[in-house]
């Protein structure tokens, strides 16, 4: 096999023409294609990656001439200031939810559909997709108005028991709630057919194997295919907060701005608002470059687990 | 406890996926303890669909199947106590070579000491107890398949089920491998069925064969008696390297005579028994029974030698006779380049004769081969 | 048949699932065709009794919801070709090209894919603003032309192609480009439908950065005019936002029950390695 690849390779080289020689034509052809994309990653991310850690270092209001330099007292008012401290505190809630809704509750049904039912899986995977193909604007003023305490339809429901559904705009950790919500509406479908596929994968001679040990299933879901879908899971699990905590952005700016009082806010739509709406470029700057560090190291627990996994599965 | 005293029966079993077509026909069989049975047949024959069957890992949409006596239908895995070795060994690639021994135990809350003796042993008769600790991933296939093997002898199985287990050995090392499970099985006595489309394979390991085709069992025999005595065209064909020769011939005025009219034999009074008068039938010889000389012989027919291919062990000589048949004959020595006529005899004691329109074997088993 | 008893309760629980998922578009649906007057009285109904047009009518009197559309595909559309365009480029960069570096640099392409919007949002904002394509469908589509996912995905898919085809055409001594067009992206066709389906309806779906970059109302895309409606105009008249939210999901809809199969066997296999 080496010796036959060899071959092609000299043959390749023997008949390419008239070009330009050597090394210098295989530094060139690559280049090209990958052009394009470096270029425009380059432009719009990895250059703004460094602008903003320059930016977190200065006073500004993205408008005036000049910046005043003030060292790391962003950095520190990340850490010491009581709204970003509570900012911080709600993200972590956020994190929480959103591994329930967006990871647990999908996994669990994955698991249902694959190996607890028999027919009808393809079904169930086009029907829960569904929410995934709307924009998150459309989920957060559906929610609003199905929640709404005055005149959305759960509200009336509630109301033929007796009950009373709370004004929860008027609640941080209500909204927050009511927001991871809409995200798990969306993102649910979505998550569910990759765990699902992931499950799929698993040999079924190693399930009839288990089954002729007389396993029984949930043992055989324990010990043996949550282990082997592991790099799906972490996969799944990082997707989970990473992509979560930007999708909640979009029902924050529309429901509650971030309100009340922060209550519903997170670091990301913190780092947004000191941006644009406050106008305090330094303290937005440092925020983003904290939330980059947290999420390179979810890249690095993604590559450390799922890259390693794949290999022992070979 | 045991009805008839058979490992496994099947009886009157039917396989369908689609309530139209069958892909098992209404299968009988019958396995005795300690019975190394084989499963023959090409690919989607219902080989391995019968397999699962018996496993429990697929329901017969008709018939019964007994193991040990009582109905299958009823039992859980671990009432059946059957062990079963996937072509792809089906490790568990998440645990180590003991704890996949282990796991079925583990699960039956066999206690630890237990388990523990039991497992060195088998680690040892396996020639496994160096690499316990290692995982699926690290070992080869040979290895692989012991630790298989293993998992079934942790369960006290009395019934192995194998389901082309050495296809995926090099084929240098598959030697050695059969014989380690001959000498399993000649160890410890367990029922054994395995599924196989390599009739070579086949016939080395088998007590008994059962050619399988289309859903159902073409014949099931020893290996010698499938040689000699095929029960159909099927079975002639699928068993034995290189295939039989088979001929369209006509018996008239007591001759077998080939489609261009030439003589090729004057059978002996038990095989004229069973043959009726002007009629077409096919005749069968292995090319091991078609012998060759350079100058007439009595009761040859002429043959133009085509093609030579050695061997090594053999020279095998494709032949034109008749017209336009060819036949192929297995020599120890021919000279070299030696192309071009020949006569040939058959081994009137070797020959087969099939009914063109059934395939059935015409001539009794049996009482043929008294040789006059 | 013990079987499909007990199965019975599973399914009882997922068509739930399906109920909490399916149910609000219907509302959705319903609300569109409804009076405001009917919205109110008639909460709980699905279906209207008095279904009208009313609603669509405003919208394209009052909003002009048609230029809104346009806005939206044309943005959608170009964010869609530069992805697709600059992913199947990189992706055959990788595959067939082996250069020093190459793991490191695949490394940092995949990595942006972790780089969250907030920390690069102030200075595309900021060299959007200076190049003049604030307000322009052009500046929001600019920065988002390129997505490392769809690299990845290209790349898996392109990896799936037998090696003995692009061998034998080298031996033949057939160009890298020409191989690219006539044999790579042909045989990527399923690949770039469903990619490019997925990459389609999120960036129709879009509200982050196009909040950012477009402020005036008749750059708006969908997203926006939706969310201004709801904050600003009144959204006390649900009918009406419950129209335009209809209007929203339909061509994602419509391209999900055209490609549904592909769309989805792309993002099954997205986790797999």
């Amino acid at each position: 096999m080496i010796n036959n690849s060899s071959q092609v390779q000299n043959k390749i080289a023997s008949r390419s023409g008239p070009e330009i020689t050597g090394r210098f034509r295989y530094r060139l052809k690559p280049l090209m294609y990958l052009l394009p994309s470096a270029l425009l990653l380059f432009v719009f991310i990895v250059i703004p990656i460094g602008y903003t850690f320059y930016l977190s270092f200065f006073n500004w209001n993205l408008i005036a001439p000049t910046k005043e330099f003030v060292g790391l007292q962003n950095y520190i008012s990340v850490f010491t200031d009581p709204t970003n401290q509570k900012v911080m505190l709600n993200t972590v809630i956020y994190i929480i939810l959103l591994l329930i809704l967006n990871f647990i509750f999908p996994y669990l049904i994955s698991l249902i559909v694959n190996f607890f039912i028999g027919k009808m899986k393809g079904a169930y995977k086009v029907l829960f997709f569904i929410p995934s193909l709307f924009s998150l604007v459309v989920g957060a003023m559906l929610f609003s108005w199905i929640l709404n305490p005055v005149s959305g339809p759960a509200a009336l429901m509630l109301r033929n028991f007796g009950m009373k559904l709370p004004q929860w705009t008027n609640s941080g950790s209500m909204a927050i709630i009511v927001i991871c919500l809409i995200t798990n509406w969306k993102v649910f479908g979505y998550n569910f057919i990759l765990l699902l596929t992931g499950l799929g994968a698993v040999p079924r001679n190693i399930l009839d194997a288990a089954a002729l040990d007389g396993v029984p299933k949930w043992r055989v879901i324990w010990n043996i295919v949550l282990p082997m879908n592991r790099g799906v899971a972490i996969y799944v699990l990082i997707l989970t907060i990473v992509q979560g905590l930007q999708y909640v952005f979009t029902p924050l700016n529309v429901i509650t701005q971030g309100g009340p009082y922060y209550g519903s806010s997170n670091i990301l739509y913190h780092t947004y608002l000191n941006a644009f709406v406050l106008y305090k470029t330094g303290s937005a700057s440092a925020l983003a470059t904290v939330t980059f560090m947290i999420f390179l190291v979810l890249l690095f627990v993604e590559i450390k687990f799922v890259e390693g996994r794949n290999r022992d599965v070979e | 406890m045991e009805t008839n005293g058979f490992s496994v029966e099947l009886k009157d079993v039917s396989k369908s996926y689609n309530k139209k077509t069958n892909v098992i026909n209404e299968m009988n069989l019958s396995v005795r303890p300690g019975e190394f049975l084989v499963f023959l047949g090409p690919s989607g024959c219902g080989k391995s669909t019968t397999l699962r069957m018996i496993a429990g890992l697929e329901n017969p949409t008709g018939g019964h199947i007994l193991i040990n006596g009582h109905d299958s239908a009823a039992m859980t895995s671990r009432q059946r106590n059957i062990a079963m070795v996937f072509q792809d060994y089906a490790l568990y690639p998440n645990m180590t070579v003991y704890q996949n021994l282990e796991y079925a135990l583990r699960v039956r809350k066999v206690p630890k000491k237990t388990r523990q003796q039991r497992l060195s042993t088998i680690l040892a008769s396996l020639n496994l107890s160096d690499y316990k600790d290692r995982y699926p991933a690290q070992l080869s296939g040979g290895q692989k398949q012991r630790v298989a093997l293993g998992r079934g002898m942790a369960k006290k199985s009395n019934i192995f089920l194998l389901d082309e287990p050495l296809s995926n050995i090099d084929v240098q090392l598959r030697e050695k491998a059969r014989d380690q499970l001959l000498q399993l099985h000649a160890e410890n006595g367990q029922t054994i069925i395995y599924v196989t489309h390599d009739q070579q394979e086949a016939m080395a390991l088998g007590d008994r064969i059962a050619v399988i085709n289309d859903g159902k069992i073409q014949m099931i025999d020893t290996p010698d008696n499938l040689y000699r005595h095929p029960t159909n065209l099927f079975v002639a064909q699928f068993v034995g390297t290189p295939q039989i020769n088979i001929l369209p011939v006509n018996f008239s005025n007591h001759q077998l005579t080939g489609v261009d009219g030439t003589v090729i034999s004057r059978p002996g009074k038990n095989i004229r028994a069973n043959l009726d008068e002007d009629q077409s039938y096919l005749l069968g010889i292995r090319p091991e029974n078609v012998h060759l000389h350079d100058e007439q012989v009595s009761g040859s027919f002429p043959v133009e030698v085509q093609t030579i291919v050695d061997y090594g062990r053999y020279k095998q000589l494709t032949c034109k006779a008749f017209g336009e048949k060819f036949i192929k004959a297995v020599v120890n020595q021919w000279p070299k380049n030696a192309t071009g006529t020949a006569c040939a005899t058959l081994d009137e004691s070797a020959m087969l004769l099939f009914d063109p329109n059934t395939n059935q074997n015409v001539l009794d088993a049996q009482s043929n081969y008294v040789l006059e | 048949m013990l079987s499909e008893r007990r199965h019975i309760g599973w399914h009882v629980l997922l068509l739930l699932i399906c109920l909490c998922v399916i149910v609000p578009v219907l509302f959705m649906i319903s609300n569109s065709f409804k009076t405001l007057q009917e919205s109110y009285h008639s909460i709980l109904q699905l279906i209207p009794s008095h279904p009208t047009l009313s609603n669509y009518r405003t919208l394209d009197k009052q909003i002009n919801i048609l230029r809104m559309v346009g806005n939206t595909f044309l943005m959608a559309t170009l964010v869609t070709l530069g992805k697709v365009l600059t992913g199947l480029l990189a992706a055959y960069g990788f595959l067939n090209f082996h250069f020093k570096g190459k793991r490191v640099v695949y490394f940092l392409f995949v990595a942006t894919i972790f780089v969250p919007f907030t920390t690069v949002m102030i200075p595309n904002y900021l060299v959007i603003s200076k190049m003049n394509l604030l307000n322009n469908v052009l500046g929001v589509a600019l920065p988002q032309m390129c997505d490392a996912t769809g690299i990845m995905l290209f790349l898996k898919a392109m990896e799936r192609v037998p090696k003995s085809l692009t061998e034998s055409a080298k031996v033949d001594g057939i160009p890298d480009r020409r191989i690219f067009c006539n044999i790579i992206v042909p045989l990527l066709k399923p690949n770039i439908i469903s990619v490019g389906a997925i990459f389609f309806i999120n960036s129709w779906n879009e509200y982050v950065w196009p909040t950012l970059i477009l402020k005036d109302k008749s750059s708006f895309t969908l997203p926006l005019a939706l969310q201004n409606y709801i904050s600003s105009e009144g959204g006390t008249n649900f009918p009406l936002a419950m129209a335009l939210a209809v209007i929203m999901i339909v061509p994602p809809l419509l391209i999900y029950i055209v490609f549904q199969r592909y769309i989805l066997s792309s993002i099954s296999n997205s986790g797999l390695k």
